[in-house]
């Protein structure tokens, strides 16, 4: 019964959805807004990534959002699985050699490369959060790998919170200085495809690699506590 | 002049720091979200008066829109933001005695961000923006229905995430829909070019948006997770859940149909389900014996009287409307802070627990009353000016229609008025009087109570403060081009 | 056929929305219902990127300074993506940590047992 009105729910609205989406061709010519992004995206921000500017300066108020987004679902977990009874401590059986050093010799390697991603993200593809996730996937290996190791949950609150806190101060300050905006870039834009380029995107993007690395670290951190 | 985008940052740069105050010293965690709140209450009541001549547009980053992302801080933005200020303020400072257990320093985080993105939601021009604020909004309250960890508590939260998350995800397909017609995300933009497609291919979008955001807004028949969730989360979230939240999600829908659609043929629709909703709250709300349950149920028809006075379409409705909206968030957060404390000391949510609390507690008891009298529409408090301007106004439509369906809100009122009477009677009138002591409400519960009672029987006794500035709000809602014009230059 | 051939990315993207709109209406299991909230958030990112399509289109990053701008695709809804994918593994994450804790209180995850709430 159930399946047969949700099917049929389901058919209405793929009607519904089919019929409007039969006036979006695809492949279509760019909007107006994409082309003056992709036109005057370099003189304006100076990122050689254009989704990178638009992420993080036309629309940096919705990464403003996302971050929060992401910052709310740890604490949340955390609130969540806070009021659980302290389980009995089991026996953790050590991992072999190889699979401990191999993770100890992995675990800079993998930091390394998320923090290449996080730091280049105005000049090649990825950025904040694609670096934040590898720097959790390397927080996994050990986990996985070396088990028994935790990190300090203290060090990665005061990481979430400085981070945070780093990029609403740039923010703020851009309404200090410079053309009075809120998030308005107001560092020098530098030459294009050098690091140090675009104003302040890269700041941002670095803030951002290391509140997501450390808040997904912390998610894992707390779902491993209960296994 | 104050910049409107420092009533969003303040808050989340303060809620981004509490960890970091909570390392100096315990204590002063709880501080933390009355701070942002004085500071948002003082910058909107600063607001007010310059944006009642026109709405205030910031643009972020320097960006001039449709490139980039503005605020619009109009009278019903900065209205509403004050709204939410004063009643989070006031429900802060209750939380400081009533929130014990559990991690407290989380709560205070997530109570702060929820309010942040209420305030988001509320300021912004964009539809992007919107969805994003609109879902710190939603996963601070999925959050903070479960803080206790009981299991009526994790149940509640478990049903309304699944609930939420499908409206949010039907909202984000309505959101690339509109991309792919018109090429941007500026709600104003997006209201100049309407007339530009057909539209069936209009009907989708709006139809995918009024169901997203009306999950959260709890319109019949996407409420099916209010009474679980604001009767399980602690008293203190339920004020917060049922006097803002609802609201809010019901100013994004107000805002999509007016602003950026501008249909006017959805209206009777609207008027129709806003009283279908009215009926079937009052009346599932007449046989709970639960008190939370029935003041949820409350809310739920009065969520209906909103959008029955909104959907009319007329200045005078939506003057109604919104002045019912905040009669509702005043009253319905004094009813949830009174019987927070009742619950606590008789140990149990079922009203006939509650027998004597007029003797035990009778200054909460008051409260409760108050607040109860309030919601009917008697005099002297602000419920009545606002019943009787929605009534005024579905009148004045000189339509048969109409007339008739003032009857049913007037039937509506009646049953309210039965229900909220017989837990008054429980509360003075039954019990045995002689062996019961004073144990009144602790002071941090009485002080936001004593103002939320000055502030119902001051706007009750003299309206026309609030209804100049509602009346320019509501101009503001029903004028399109004006909006348009303004954003857009 | 050419109709297939054009309309190949909406229809994938909306039959992974619906297989998961239609996961989260009927299962019972909870688990299956939070993979089936993932689903539908994977088709919903899908369908947002493929609105931005240029024929023969190109990464918009400009790696070498004189690259053809013409068919670059639009950068707008990759940079949504980037949020939503972001907001669909926060719900995820707090969904999972709920369902640990019914688990506990209930013992079963089975949807259709879990109703203590009465009317």
């Amino acid at each position: 019964m159930r399946k047969i009105v949700s099917l049929i729910l389901l058919a209405i609205v793929a009607l519904g959805i089919a019929l409007c989406v039969m006036n979006i061709p695809f492949g279509a010519p760019k909007t107006k807004v994409g082309n003056h992004y992709i036109n005057k995206g370099r003189e304006e921000t100076g990122a050689a990534n254009i989704v990178t500017s638009v992420v993080l300066n036309y629309r940096g108020f919705d990464t403003l959002g996302e971050v929060t987004v992401l910052f709310i679902a740890a604490v949340g977990l955390s609130a969540v699985l806070a009021t659980r009874k302290k389980k009995v401590e089991k026996e953790i059986e050590p991992s072999s050699m190889i699979l401990n050093t191999g993770c100890r010799f992995l675990f800079p390697l993998i930091l390394f490369f998320g923090a290449y991603i996080f730091v280049h993200g105005h000049l090649t593809p990825g950025g904040g959060f694609q670096g934040g996730a590898i720097i959790a996937s390397a927080f996994l290996l050990t986990y996985l790998g070396c088990r028994g190791r935790r990190v300090s949950e203290r060090r990665i609150k005061v990481t979430e919170s400085l981070s945070g806190l780093v990029f609403i101060v740039v923010g703020l300050l851009g309404l200090a200085v410079g053309g009075q905006y809120f998030l308005n870039n107001f560092l020098p834009k530098g030459i294009l495809l050098s690091l140090f380029s675009a104003g302040i995107i890269p700041i941002i993007y670095i803030a951002i690699g290391f509140k997501v690395g450390s808040e997904i670290a912390g998610i894992i951190d707390k779902l491993m506590e209960e296994s | 002049m104050v910049n409107p985008v420092l009533l969003i940052v303040v808050p989340l740069g303060l809620s981004f720091a509490v960890p970091l105050f909570g390392l100096i010293s315990k204590r002063i965690e709880k501080y933390v979200p009355i701070t942002a709140l004085i500071f948002n209450l003082f910058v909107s009541a600063l607001l007010i008066p310059k944006v009642i001549q026109g709405p205030i547009i910031v643009f972020i980053g320097g960006f001039r829109p449709p490139f980039g992302i503005n605020l619009v801080a109009g009278p019903v933005g900065i209205l509403f933001s004050a709204l939410i200020a004063l009643v989070g303020l006031l429900v802060s400072i209750y939380a400081l005695d009533y929130i014990r257990e559990g991690a407290t320093q989380l709560y205070h985080m997530l109570y702060l961000l929820l309010l942040t993105g209420a305030t988001g939601v509320v300021l912004t021009g964009d539809i992007f923006n919107l969805f994003v604020f609109f879902e710190i909004l939603c996963i601070s309250s999925y959050a903070l229905v479960a803080y206790l960890g009981n299991r009526a508590g994790i149940e509640s939260a478990v049903k309304y995430l699944i609930q939420g998350a499908i409206g949010s995800s039907l909202m984000l397909i309505g959101i690339g829909l509109l991309y792919g017609l018109f090429g941007t995300l500026n709600m104003a933009d997006i209201a100049r070019n309407i007339d530009s497609v057909s539209s069936i291919s209009i009907f989708v979008p709006l139809v995918l948006l009024i169901t997203g955001l009306g999950v959260e807004a709890a319109i019949f028949p996407l409420n099916a997770w209010l009474p679980d969730a604001h009767s399980s989360a602690p008293s203190s979230v339920s004020a917060i859940l049922s006097g803002i939240a609802i609201k809010v999600g019901l100013y994004a829908v107000v805002r999509v149909i007016f602003t950026i659609f501008g249909v006017s043929s959805i209206l009777q629709f609207l008027v129709f389900l806003g009283l279908v909703t009215l009926l079937i709250g009052e009346v599932s709300a007449f046989s709970q014996n639960n008190i939370k349950r029935l003041l949820a149920y409350s809310s739920i028809g009065q969520i209906g009287l909103i959008v029955f006075a909104l959907g009319m379409g007329i200045s005078h409705g939506v003057v109604g409307g919104l002045f019912q909206l905040i009669s509702h968030a005043l009253s319905k957060a004094l009813l949830f802070l009174a019987v927070g404390y009742m619950i606590y000391r008789s140990g149990s949510m079922d009203i006939s627990k509650l027998e004597g609390m007029g003797k035990r507690m009778p200054l909460t008891s008051l409260a409760f009353t108050i607040g109860a009298f309030s919601l009917v529409g008697l005099p002297p408090f602000i419920g009545f000016p606002s019943k009787f301007l929605i009534i005024r106004a579905a009148l004045s439509k000189h339509e048969l229609l109409y007339t008739v369906l003032v009857a049913f809100v007037l039937l509506g009122t009646v049953i309210e008025g039965a229900y909220f009477f017989r837990v008054v009677q429980v509360l003075y009138f039954k019990g045995n009087p002689t062996d019961l002591q004073r144990e009144e409400a602790p002071v941090q519960a009485l002080i936001p109570i004593f103002i939320l009672i000055v502030l119902i029987v001051m706007v009750g006794v003299y309206p026309k403060p609030m209804t100049a500035i509602l009346n320019s709000a509501s101009s503001e809602l029903l004028n399109r081009i004006e909006y348009i014009r303004s954003v857009l230059g | 056929m050419s109709f297939i051939s054009n309309y190949i990315y909406y229809i994938g993207a909306f039959g992974l929305i619906f297989i998961g709109l239609y996961i989260v209406l009927v299962k019972r299991n909870l688990i299956k219902v939070i993979i089936g909230l993932s689903i539908l958030d994977t088709g919903i990112n899908l369908f947002l990127i493929s609105i931005g399509y240029i024929r023969r289109g190109t990464a918009p990053i400009f790696s070498k300074i004189n690259i053809e701008i013409a068919r670059m695709v639009d950068p707008v809804p990759q940079a949504l993506v980037l949020t939503a994918i972001v907001i669909g593994v926060a719900v995820l994450a707090l969904a999972l940590s709920l369902a640990i804790r019914l688990y506990q209180h209930y013992g079963t995850l089975n949807l259709r047992k879990i109703k203590d709430q009465r009317w």
